[in-house]
């Protein structure tokens, strides 16, 4: 069952695919994806490639997917080691829910860092004192880590 | 409006004490054992997130970390795929890491799941007078007075599901065991109407076109060579993937149900939630996902979705209802009769005529199936309408 409806996300992704991201199996597995996501233009992380893992659950879509960063991301939600702070990721996931929409909600999270639930409090810190820092910093790793 | 799930043993069989009934009081506070407290500190996690996307829900969760590394000082290109809490690193110890969130959920559904199958037997009612042997005076006279109307019971597993498997298997077994063919042909025809309606608002057809046919699939078994028997759906409801697909399906058209009508549901909804929040806010936190428990405007938008009547008896420890001419009934059950609009508009007067073709227990965060007795006793006066 939990391959059938991941079958129908790729075809779904492969049929209508979103215009900031890509994603589909890394092998041969299904249940192991990979996927890109473009930094959003209207933020630091403008012109970057990110690489997302993904990792599907037996019990999918039942429970949610397992989605990290693979390429370094300076964001108050997202720690050194790629884990995300996104609440459809965790309690609030739901079977209604699909890869595409958990990344294009990955994308606003690019956009929209949400300070005051941080996963990294420093950026938060940085990020609600000092925009700018933040801003040439996240820009700085960017450069450094997601292009080319 | 939000008690975190707190399980469904009963007191006695949880405890044996008298002390424990007080527990019962009040289902934010309805705690049974230490297994319990995982999943609700989970839960809390969910208290007090904000939207930061309208459109999305991608609203950033409130997990604390105490210290970050130094994070200005890249070291990698690609970050390794490791579980985020070495032994070696300080950061983030106050946070669970996923894996560790899943582990625990998993091992306490686990534990559950050895408890209690998603459905059980039917049980006659003395197992709940066993079970409050040692309960409250209340409680006790109210199973007494439960038992003029009801004669079994049937458990359904405490996961935050209870409301929709103990609607769905009440539902469906009362169709295989009527063999009713007509209930059976309006039903499969309004859920096959559902996949227009749930795709305008907004949800893909590939998130639910298969449950739905497993549904129907189901159904429309009835009156073939091969028909769907009490055994195969208990078999089919204790089932670890049908089940909840299921249950998705019911969470989906209770959501839609509640969006199509946002006008008449937002008020409840403000009534119940402390924080701002839409209506389309609400059904994405508090219907969609699984293990959501439900609340009167998840149950007012079930039986419209499907229209269906579902009476709801509730035992717990409020005084009995005042009784015209009898005075104050202490041992009085409540219960509510949600009555879909179009039936109880067409019986307009005659309202109260409607039976409910769906009979649930309420018990302080559980819901529970409830066999009625054969009509002999109907529509007594012993349970006061509320």
């Amino acid at each position: 069952m939990a391959s059938k409806r991941i079958q129908k996300e790729l075809q779904d992704l492969q049929r209508d695919p979103p215009t900031s991201c890509s994603a589909g199996p890394a092998g041969d597995d299904l249940f192991h994806w990979q996927a890109t996501i473009m930094g959003p233009g209207d933020s630091p992380y403008s012109g970057g490639v990110f690489f997302v893992m993904i990792h599907f659950p037996p019990d999918y879509p039942f429970k949610p997917p397992k989605v990290q960063f693979q390429t370094k991301v300076y964001h108050p939600n997202v720690n050194s080691q790629g884990s995300i702070c996104l609440d459809i990721l965790k309690e609030q996931w739901s079977p209604a829910l699909t890869i595409s929409k958990v990344l294009l909600s990955i994308c606003s999270l690019l956009t929209d860092p949400n300070p005051d639930d941080p996963l990294v409090p420093e950026i938060a810190h940085i990020y609600k004192t000092d925009r700018q820092r933040y801003e040439e910093t996240a820009r700085e790793w960017t450069r450094k880590y997601a292009m080319g | 409006m939000r008690s975190a799930y707190a399980g469904n043993e009963s007191p006695a069989r949880a405890e044996s004490s008298v002390g424990a009934i007080s527990h019962q009081q009040n289902a934010e506070t309805f705690t049974d054992g230490a297994e319990s407290r995982p999943l609700q500190s989970v839960g809390d996690h969910s208290v007090g997130v904000s939207f930061a996307d309208n459109t999305l829900r991608t609203s950033v969760n409130s997990v604390s970390a105490a210290v970050g590394d130094s994070v200005d000082e890249p070291t990698a290109e690609i970050v390794s795929s490791t579980p985020i809490l070495g032994p070696n690193q300080g950061e983030e110890v106050s946070r669970p890491t996923d894996d560790q969130i899943i582990a625990q959920e998993n091992s306490i559904r686990a534990a559950e799941a050895e408890k209690m199958p998603f459905v059980g037997t039917v049980e006659p009612l003395s197992a709940l007078e066993e079970e409050y042997r040692q309960g409250s005076f209340v409680f006790r006279e109210k199973i007494r007075s439960l038992e003029m109307q009801y004669g079994s019971m049937r458990r359904t597993r405490g996961d935050g599901n209870c409301f929709f498997r103990s609607f769905m298997f009440a539902f469906m077994e009362k169709l295989v065991q009527d063999n009713d063919l007509t209930e059976r042909n309006r039903v499969v025809t309004c859920i096959r109407q559902w996949k227009a309606k749930l795709i305008a608002v907004g949800f893909q057809e590939l998130v639910f076109e298969d449950a739905m046919e497993i549904v129907i699939d189901q159904l429309n078994s009835l009156g073939t060579t091969e028909p769907l028997n009490v055994a195969q759906l208990e078999a089919n409801m204790r089932d670890a993937m049908l089940s909840p697909m299921i249950i998705m399906l019911l969470r989906m058209l209770t959501s839609a149900e509640i969006q199509r009508r946002s006008d008449f549901f937002a008020p409840f909804i403000m009534g119940m939630c402390d924080d701002e929040i839409s209506v389309e806010q609400f059904c994405r936190r508090y219907v969609e996902p699984m293990g959501e428990e439900s609340d009167h405007v998840h149950i007012v938008a079930l039986t419209n979705a499907l229209q269906v009547p579902i009476r709801v008896v509730y035992l717990d420890r409020s005084v009995g209802a005042a009784m015209a001419g009898v005075g104050y009934d202490s041992a009085a059950v409540n219960h509510h009769d949600f009555v879909p609009d179009a039936l109880s508009e067409s019986a307009s007067a005659a309202a109260a005529a409607v039976k409910p073709r769906v009979h649930v227990l309420y018990r302080p965060g559980h819901y529970d199936i409830l066999y009625p007795l054969p009509v002999t006793a109907a529509d007594s006066t012993q349970i006061a309408s509320c």
